[in-house]
This record gives C-alpha cells, sequence and structure tokens, in this order.
C-alpha cells in the first residue's frame, strides 16, 4: 500500500513476525497466571518454550540484548518446572517477565523501524538472576534431578561384537581435538564413544567422566580426547570411523601393543558394563502426551497484509471490468440472450469473489481485547484499584484495517473508565458497590456494523460540570434545561476538554476522547456516550465491517460524480423557493421542521463549473457526523450503490473533504465525499 | 552418490526453520518437509521418507526425543540430526543413546551447518 514500505531480509522478516506473536502469546498467559496465583505446569512449559526460542533466534540474529534476557528468564522457568512445589512470589515473577516482555517489544519495534536494537536489558537479567538465587534459598537446590543424573554412568563398553574372538584384536590409541568453538566438547566425545561400540571390545578414555563434570569440556579443550581400544576391525575402518566426526581438527590414531599408562590406571578399576543400547531410557520430561495431532494447525498460513491489499485491489478493479463489460454502451439496444446469460454467472463469481476477499481480511477483536488486560492490570496495581476486566464478543470479526484503528482509542477508553471512571475502593462501599470494580469490554455484530462497547461500573460522568465546563470555554449558548445527555456528553470529545483538575500519570491531560474520536472518524465510525450519575458510564462506538466497500450516494455535480457514503446521510429533498436563507456574513441556511442548517455547496467548494446554482435547481442531502447535521447542495443525484473504496494516490497530498475514490462502471472516478471534512470547514 | 539428500526440518520456530532451510539448501539439501512439532514430524517421516531429519528438542505436544524414539521405531536406519542449545547435554547424550547420529547447536550459522551435515 504505502509505497515506502523499507523492504526487509525475509530472515529479519520472519524474526520480527514471530517475537511479536511470541510476547503478546506469554503476556497473555502472565497476565492470566498473575490473576490466579497460579502457574500450572502447561503454562510454566508454554513460557520456558517461548523464552528458549526467542532465545535462540535473537542468537542468531545476533540481537544479544534480547538473546541473554531471554535465556536469563529462561533458567527461571527451568528451575521452576524441575522443581515441582516452589514458592513462587508471583508479583515480583510475574513483574519481571512482564518489564522483560516490555523490553523484548521494544526491541523488537527498533529493530521494525529499522534502527539499532540498543536497548540494555542488563538490570533486567540481575534482577532475573537474583529471584533465582532467592527462590533457591527458599525452597533449596534443585531436589527432583535428572534421571540419567543418578544412574551409574557407563563408562567401559564390552560389546558382544568384542566377545566373539580375541585373536585379531588390535589395540589403538586415539586423541582428538575438535575444532575451536564447536561447544559441547563432553557431548562430542560420547557420541565418539557411542559410535565405536559397536566395533571395539574394549575402551577406556580421558576424561573419564564426559558428561557430568564440567571440566571435561575444557579438559578436551586443552589436551583432546584420548581414546583407547581394542578391536578386530582393520584399521582402515577404524580411520574412516573417527574421520567422520563431525567438527574434528585433528586426529593422533597410532597403533600399539600395550595401552599408555594413564589409560591403563583406569582398566585396573574397570567395571565392566554390557551395553544393551536398545534399554528404554527414561525421558526427563514428564509431559509428553503420545497423540497424533497432526494437520491441524498447519491448515492456517500467515499472509502478509500488503498482499491482501493487494488482492483486495485487482478484486475491486475486476468487479469494476465486470460492469464495464456487460453494461458497455455498444451492447446497448442488442438482442443478447447467451451474452447475457454468461454475463450473469460473471457477475455472481465476481460477487462470490468479492466476499471471499473480504472474509479473508476479517480478524477476531479478541487480539486487540486481551492487550487490555495488560493496560487493566498495570493501572490497577499503580492506582490500587481492585479492577476486574470482563470481555464479552471478543470472536467478532472486523476488518484487518480498522483493528489496526481502534486499538489506541479503546486504551483511552479504558485507562479513562480506570482512572475517572472508577471510584477508590472506600468510596465504592460507601456507595453501596461491590469492592471490586468492573469495566466491560463488548464487541457485537448490528447490520453492517460493528459495535464495540466500554461500560464501567464507576461513578459516571456529571452532567452539571460538564455543562459548566464546556460554558466556560464558550462552547455553549444554551441553557443547561434544553439540552439533552447525549448533547451534553459529547463535549468530552471535544479538543482540550477535560472535567478532572487533577492530572495522573495516565489520564486527565486534555489528550485523549478528541484524540479517540479523531481515530474513530478517521474510519467512518461514531462514538455515543451513556451515562447515569453514580452507576457507570458506557461508551459505544460504532464502526463499519469494513473500510473497503461502502454503500454509497452517487451524485452529480457539473461534469463531475461525487459519492457520499450512505451512513452519514440524513435524508434528502428538492428545497423550495425562499426556504434557503443567509446571515449577515453570507452563510446560507435553511429552515427544516423548526431547525437551521448551514448549507454547502459542493460546486464552490470543488470549485465546478455547473448550470445548476438556483436552489430551487438542486437538491440537498442532509449530512451528519456525530455532533453537527449540515446540508450538502449538489445538482442531481444518480442511485444508490456499493462502492470499491480506493485511496487517493499519494501525490495529491491533502484534498480535505475528500476520503477517497472508487473507480464506476462506465469508467469513470467518483471522489467519496469525506462528511467529517466537509462539516469542519 | 550424486543422489541429493532430502531432508525433513522439525522446529516449533518458524524463523528456525527458515534459517536452517536456507543454510541447508545452501550446502545442496532438498529439504522436502517441515514440521513443527514432534507429533507431525513422524507423520510427515512416513510418509516423505526422507535421508535426513533434524528434531528441535523443545517443542510443544511432542518434543524431539519421544520423536526420536518414534521415528527410531518407525524406522531403525533414520538418519535424525537434533538442534539443541547450550545447557541441553544430558537431552543431547540421550538423543545420541537412542540412535541419533548428531546434533547441532542453536546458535548456529552456516559454516556450522555445512560441517556438520557435509559428513553425512
Amino acid at each position: 500500500m504505502s509505497g515506502d514500505e523499507i523492504i526487509r531480509e525475509p530472515m529479519l522478516e520472519i524474526y520480527i513476525f514471530e517475537a511479536t506473536q511470541l510476547m503478546e502469546q506469554l503476556e497473555e498467559i502472565s497476565i492470566e497466571c498473575e490473576k490466579n496465583k497460579e502457574i500450572g505446569t502447561e503454562a510454566i512449559n508454554e513460557i520456558f518454550r517461548v523464552m528458549h526460542t526467542i532465545k535462540s533466534s535473537s542468537a542468531m540474529m545476533m540481537f544479544n540484548n534480547i538473546a541473554v534476557l531471554a535465556h536469563s528468564l529462561e533458567d527461571l522457568f527451568y528451575y521452576i518446572r524441575e522443581n515441582d512445589a516452589v514458592n513462587i512470589d508471583f508479583e515480583k515473577l510475574f513483574d519481571l517477565v512482564l518489564f522483560g516482555i516490555d523490553f523484548i517489544k521494544g526491541e523488537v519495534s527498533k529493530i521494525e523501524n529499522n534502527n539499532n536494537a540498543d536497548g540494555s536489558s542488563e538490570s533486567l537479567v540481575k534482577k532475573s538472576t537474583s529471584l533465582l538465587k532467592d527462590m533457591k534459598e527458599t525452597n533449596g537446590v534443585i531436589i527432583k534431578n535428572d534421571l540419567s543424573e543418578k544412574r551409574e554412568d557407563t563408562k567401559y563398553y564390552i560389546s558382544s561384537y568384542g566377545n566373539s574372538s580375541n585373536e585379531n584384536k588390535q589395540k589403538y590409541v586415539a586423541r582428538i581435538f575438535y575444532e575451536d568453538g564447536c561447544e559441547m566438547e563432553n557431548v562430542r566425545a560420547y557420541t565418539v564413544i557411542h559410535n565405536l561400540k559397536d566395533i571395539v571390545s574394549e575402551m577406556y578414555h580421558i576424561p573419564e567422566d564426559i558428561i557430568e563434570s564440567n571440566d571435561s569440556v575444557e579438559l578436551i579443550r586443552k589436551n583432546g580426547f584420548l581414546i583407547g581400544f581394542s578391536t578386530t576391525a582393520i584399521k582402515e575402518k577404524v580411520e574412516e570411523e573417527l574421520n567422520g566426526i563431525v567438527f574434528l581438527r585433528e586426529l593422533e590414531l597410532q597403533q600399539v601393543d600395550e595401552f599408555p599408562q594413564e589409560l591403563k590406571a583406569l582398566k585396573a578399576k574397570t567395571k565392566i558394563v554390557l551395553e544393551d543400547p536398545e534399554e528404554p531410557m527414561e525421558s526427563n520430561k514428564e509431559e509428553v502426551p503420545h497423540i497424533n495431532k497432526s494437520g491441524k494447525q498447519q491448515s492456517i498460513i500467515s499472509v502478509n497484509i500488503s498482499k491482501l491489499d493487494m488482492l483486495l485491489d485487482l478484486v475491486g478493479e475486476i468487479v469494476i471490468s465486470e460492469a464495464m463489460v456487460t453494461k458497455n454502451p455498444d451492447l446497448e439496444g442488442l438482442q443478447l440472450d447467451d451474452f447475457n446469460k454468461a454475463a450473469r454467472q460473471l457477475r455472481k463469481l465476481t460477487n462470490e469473489l468479492q466476499d471471499i476477499v473480504m472474509s479473508i481480511r476479517m480478524v477476531p477483536v479478541s487480539m486487540t481485547f486481551h492487550k487490555m488486560n495488560r493496560i487493566v492490570r498495570d493501572m490497577s496495581k499503580k492506582q490500587n484499584k481492585d479492577v476486574e476486566l470482563e470481555i464479552i464478543g471478543e470472536e467478532t470479526e472486523v476488518d484487518k484495517n480498522i483493528i489496526d484503528h481502534i486499538s489506541d482509542p479503546l486504551m483511552h477508553l479504558v485507562r479513562n473508565s480506570l482512572d475517572h471512571g472508577l471510584e477508590e475502593e472506600g468510596e465504592r462501599l460507601a456507595s453501596d458497590k461491590p469492592k471490586v470494580g468492573k469495566i466491560t469490554l463488548e464487541a457485537k455484530n448490528a447490520g453492517g456494523d460493528v459495535f464495540i462497547i466500554v461500560r464501567d461500573d464507576g461513578r459516571g460522568l456529571d452532567r452539571k460540570k460538564i455543562y459548566d465546563k464546556a460554558k466556560l470555554q464558550g462552547l455553549v449558548n444554551k441553557p443547561l434545561e434544553e439540552l439533552t445527555d447525549k448533547e451534553i456528553f459529547a463535549y468530552i470529545l471535544l479538543p482540550g476538554f477535560s472535567t478532572n483538575d487533577s492530572v495522573t500519570e495516565y489520564s486527565g491531560r486534555g489528550v485523549g476522547m478528541d484524540v479517540v474520536k479523531k481515530n474513530i472518524d478517521s474510519i467512518g465510525g461514531t462514538i455515543s456516550i451513556e451515562s447515569e450519575i453514580g452507576q457507570g458510564s458506557t461508551i459505544s462506538i460504532k464502526i463499519p465491517l469494513t473500510l473497503a466497500i461502502i454503500d454509497g450516494l452517487e451524485v452529480a455535480v457539473g461534469m463531475s460524480k461525487y459519492t457520499i457514503p450512505i451512513t452519514s446521510i440524513r435524508e434528502s429533498f428538492k428545497p423550495k423557493e425562499n426556504e434557503v436563507i443567509a446571515d449577515s456574513e453570507g452563510n446560507e441556511m435553511i429552515m427544516i421542521r423548526g431547525e437551521a442548517y448551514l448549507i454547502y455547496r459542493l460546486h464552490q467548494i470543488f470549485n465546478i463549473n455547473t448550470k445548476v446554482t438556483t436552489s430551487t435547481d438542486g437538491i440537498m442531502v442532509m449530512v451528519e457526523d456525530n455532533t453537527k447535521a449540515a446540508c450538502l447542495f449538489v445538482d442531481s443525484l444518480i442511485g444508490e450503490q456499493q462502492v470499491v473504496v480506493k485511496a487517493i494516490p499519494t501525490y495529491i497530498k491533502k484534498a480535505k473533504g475528500i476520503a477517497g475514490c472508487t473507480i464506476l462502471g462506465d469508467g469513470n472516478i467518483s471522489l467519496i465525499i469525506d462528511v467529517n471534512g466537509i462539516l469542519d470547514r | 552418490m550424486n543422489l541429493v539428500k532430502r531432508i525433513l526440518i522439525t522446529d516449533d520456530a518458524v524463523f528456525m526453520r527458515f534459517s536452517l532451510k536456507a543454510m541447508l539448501e545452501k550446502c545442496g539439501f532438498q529439504v522436502v518437509g517441515e514440521a513443527e512439532n514432534g507429533a507431525i514430524a513422524i507423520e510427515k517421516y512416513k510418509v516423505l521418507k526422507p535421508d535426513i531429519v533434524t528434531l528441535d528438542i523443545t517443542m510443544p505436544i511432542m518434543d524431539g526425543l519421544e520423536a526420536l524414539k518414534n521415528i527410531k521405531a518407525f524406522d531403525k536406519n533414520a538418519k535424525v540430526i537434533m538442534i539443541s542449545a547450550m545447557g541441553q547435554e544430558t537431552i543431547v547424550r540421550e538423543a545420541i543413546m537412542l540412535g541419533a547420529i548428531g546434533f547441532v547447536i542453536k546458535p548456529f550459522i552456516q559454516e556450522t551447518i555445512t560441517k556438520a551435515f557435509s559428513k553425512l
């Protein structure tokens, strides 16, 4: 869509996508766990796994700050996982985890914006380390050790293969050096003896303890891994086997008559263990259900939204082309039975295609809703208010573009409710309300619109207070009694309007509600506020299902055509003579049912030549946005139709009063009127 | 043998699958499938019959070790490479015991992958 979008390496793109998704997921789990003061095995595993993934991916992308932090959190949850009944300081733990999430999110968004991920996670890592230490101190060391650690290690082997004959046995001594930086040298050494054991009859190695001892890694790096073994296999076979070792830097292989002294010493204290490679091992993980749950998750793929935008654009073009072909003026007056039949089929299919593309772009609001959990948690903690967030209808779907626009407004509204709406505990108890405040987030479908409702059971809006404030700012000239609740509450949507005298960290700075309104306006939505003092407030946002297709009224002005969104039209009528009056400044107005409405002549606004200038020759279309209503004067009405909205090309900087454009069936372009833009003139 | 080796990648992280796939393809391997957990890896192994399977250790639904056991039970000649991280030594050793032929440690670079897979 936007031409200046940065093209990133696909690897980075995937990293950003996955990290963002994992952080959202983690945030949700964390808040849930903290709320319930309980952390189940599944949740622990999940958090552990997320951290593990983030650690590895970040390390590979060289985002070390993120990797180190993820690692320390992984350690923390490893400890919790391995110790069944630890005492967890939930508040401390999840404060840390959530701070960690914020840090990682911040860094990822830096990366996304092509900045350096230069934040330091040092203090968080320190906190995590000290929390782990505290936990270990209060709970004691790891109780439930790996089973494998308790088991006597099998350091010496005599395989069945070796028992067969003693005559042809040859003794070898091999010293293996691994490449620098290959890591886990001890496990690599273990791999060697594991692979050799099938062809050797006895084997000794130094260092002896290659798994349990941490020193073994260092020793192998310094002195190499020394193995002595006897085998009936020919030398070439032995060499081939040893040269197949991954990350082999140097191999010294000697055929010897007698093992050197150091290996002999081991032989003296040998305990023979007959190796049974098929011995069933105990997994050191307890929860691995044996289910074949395949396929299900794979049926979902993720697609870049810009591709969907392109697809939608294309479908829009197809819909238009279809109309251009089937309604082509060349066909007029012709008897075309077969053509019409085929054309009908084409129309049916293009409509279906359009529906499907639209449905692809629909996403449930649940993600956006669940983000509010975090805000409620953080704020209720800071302000010491006990708050419950109820979410209803999170499965309601809206267009992806719209979701992006409602996230911020919703955040403002929830903050407002918590900050201004809900009372302190004492005040609530005094007015017979439950101790815990309640905020409800609801989404529901109604016709072609979606309603998003934020409701709280707080103190409600004070009608009188808002009126006084509005009067003080010179916004009203009517007495209080003449205004409806709706009209009065609408004042709080105006820029700079705030009834709260004290400014808190979260709200009350006078910015907020007007920004909410602006955001909602931009997607063609409306806000309405209901409130009862002492009972709480309800803010309903009505938004269209999609931005891409709207119902519009086609009107003509001179040679041009315009589309007015049906949602903002109240009525249209032919004005009678003398109905139009002008005030002293020359602003035209019309009286309808005792109310005066301003008239905007579209031909004047857009500088268009038309013969229709007398009011009785044209048509008035009354439009409204939240608070205002006015009449648009146009030449004539053409008809109502669904149009595919296209953005105005970027080379047109700013066109006030125009929301976009659409291509009509005959190939002409029609500009879509931005009613808000015109009423705000 | 000039046959291109066919590989099945198993990892729950899209990023890891993507990176590993790119690196393996650079080494001349053909990545024939991807699985996001052990259970899917087993299913895909049976269908695709790849020459090599990579198994991440920490995965949801079914982890790498469990998948290794199952794949080995189905085909005892299966060539499995574990994808591990530092700190998982014990699990890697167990995997080797169960028949994994090698392992790679995350984070890895192209060179690591080239070396770890070149001798197969």
